[in-house]
């Protein structure tokens, strides 16, 4: 689905590597490697300074952005909802293609486990837990084929981070999603993970599959990383 | 009440200066420099323009009236600049929006006939029309930027949502716009209850008749009200784009992140 060709963009520095449809990728490393930079890279909220990106075989400048958009969806760290009820947050991307359907929003809010009586309720008196949950159906409301998560439950207790990574696990399988998800937490990677990148100092360190690559890592680099 | 105030009437002003250098040395403000600096440049500032608007107003109305709205125009330019110079295209926007304001404005006063095309009319009345506007545009530069940084997160969401750059911004505009026309819908709905605008006081304590002096007051606050409003709007919606880049990105919005996790 993607190809990175050499791609550099401060601090990142000539990374290479390849995104399959339906790959679970965890990305992960210290603080600063580079790691939202790259994030930013898949659906164009930043351009590389170096190298070439592909996606669908094609260069990603050929396609039209706010349709990339669409398909990669992007959940980040804070839930960043807009103002005003649950429902405008799910109708936003939709009706930005003219795409919105109202019997969409009972199915939206079914798959990140939320009542349908919170489709009228402000968004700033929901939980933080309620709100990464209606943060991810926005997402999801796009109809996309590949998903960004940044951190996305760092931000929450331990409690209702399982929970939403249980919610998580559930919508890739049924929705065959393509994942690309950054975490600092080990067994988060474990359980959501086929594959991981593994950046540091900008550069792709370690690449390959999870349980493996983290019980047994091939560099230096990944071995510290993983004993702090 | 005598229109006129004698020279050692003013004199004794000197009394309203001591007052809060009294409370600066007592309470060690350390504020004695400034308030004495203030006072004295204030003074002289308002008789140096005394005098320059006495000179102004002996010139005939077509070379007095642009010479002088000129030079507020491009004062005004440069202070509003300020609080967004870091932004492309600010000075000719600011620019722009002033002029497009006091044309307008002058406009509707000649053909409606509310004010005279005399440089002791249009002068006074165009500096309050061309200063609110320029401390809108100011404010609106300021609140627009610090709403940007604010936001960064919403705005990441939007642009990842497929929202275009004015898709994505209209809350931010919003915004800006809202707090740059709240304090002038206070004024106006206060207006003569809290206290007697400045022009109006000025007319009244100068021997106008109050309903006249009320009259001109109605024109140039609607005036004011009606030019802030359109600056605040022009500098926004001209200048919100800036915030994006040709990709609809928003600028440097990865590098600030990276640098927050």
């Amino acid at each position: 689905m993607f190809r990175f060709e050499n791609v550099s963009q401060s601090p990142l520095q000539g990374v290479t590597f390849e995104i399959k449809d339906q790959d679970k990728v965890i990305l992960f490393g210290p603080s600063g490697a580079g790691k939202s930079t790259l994030l930013f890279l898949f659906n164009r909220l930043s351009d590389p300074e170096g190298g070439h990106i592909y996606y669908k075989d094609e260069r990603i400048e050929k396609h039209d952005i706010t349709s990339l958009r669409k398909n990669v969806g992007l959940v980040l760290q804070s839930p960043n909802l807009f103002p005003g009820t649950v429902l405008d947050n799910l109708k936003y991307g939709p009706a930005l293609f003219d795409e919105w359907n109202e019997n969409e929003a009972r199915k939206l809010l079914d798959y990140v486990q939320l009542p349908i009586s919170f489709l009228d309720r402000e968004v700033d008196q929901l939980s933080g837990g309620e709100q990464q949950r209606v943060s991810l159906a926005r997402t999801l409301a796009n109809q996309p084929e590949m998903l960004l998560l940044d951190e996305p439950t760092s931000a929450l207790d331990n409690r209702t981070a399982e929970e939403i990574e249980e919610v998580l696990e559930r919508l890739i399988k049924e929705h065959q999603l393509t994942m690309l998800m950054v975490t600092h937490d080990m067994k988060q990677a474990r359980r959501l993970g086929d594959r991981g990148l593994f950046i540091s100092d900008g550069k792709l360190q370690e690449d390959g599959k999870i349980p493996e690559m983290l019980d047994q890592p091939d560099t230096e680099a990944l071995y510290k990383f993983l004993e702090e | 009440m005598s229109p006129e105030i004698s020279n050692q009437s003013l004199l004794f002003l000197i009394v309203f200066v001591v007052v809060p250098l009294t409370l600066s040395y007592f309470y060690q403000l350390g504020m004695s420099r400034d308030i004495l600096w203030s006072s004295l440049r204030g003074t002289v500032q308002l008789f140096a323009i005394g005098y320059i608007l006495t000179y102004l107003f002996d010139l005939p109305a077509s070379f007095g009236i642009p010479l002088m709205v000129g030079i507020m125009l491009i004062i005004a330019t440069f202070h509003a600049r300020q609080k967004g110079k870091e932004l492309p295209y600010v000075l000719p926007v600011v620019f722009f929006g002033l002029l497009i304001v006091e044309v307008s404005v002058l406009f509707m006063w000649l053909t409606f006939d509310m004010v005279q095309f005399r440089p002791s009319e249009v002068i006074p009345m165009s500096g309050m029309v061309i200063g609110n506007s320029m401390v809108a545009m100011g404010l609106s530069l300021e609140r627009m930027k610090s709403e940007f940084k604010q936001n960064n997160g919403r705005l990441l969401a939007a642009l990842s949502l497929g929202a275009k750059p004015k898709q994505a911004s209209h809350l931010i505009v919003q915004k800006t716009l809202h707090a740059a026309l709240i304090p002038n819908v206070d004024r106006i709905k206060t207006i003569g209850l809290v206290q007697l605008p400045g022009m109006m006081t000025g007319l009244i304590l100068g021997g106008v008749d109050p309903v006249m002096a009320i009259k001109y007051q109605l024109v140039i606050s609607l005036s004011i009200f009606s030019s802030v409003s359109i600056s605040a709007m022009f500098v926004t919606i001209a200048m919100y784009r800036y915030f994006f880049n040709q990709n609809k990105q928003l600028v440097e919005s990865a590098e600030e992140i990276e640098s927050q996790s």
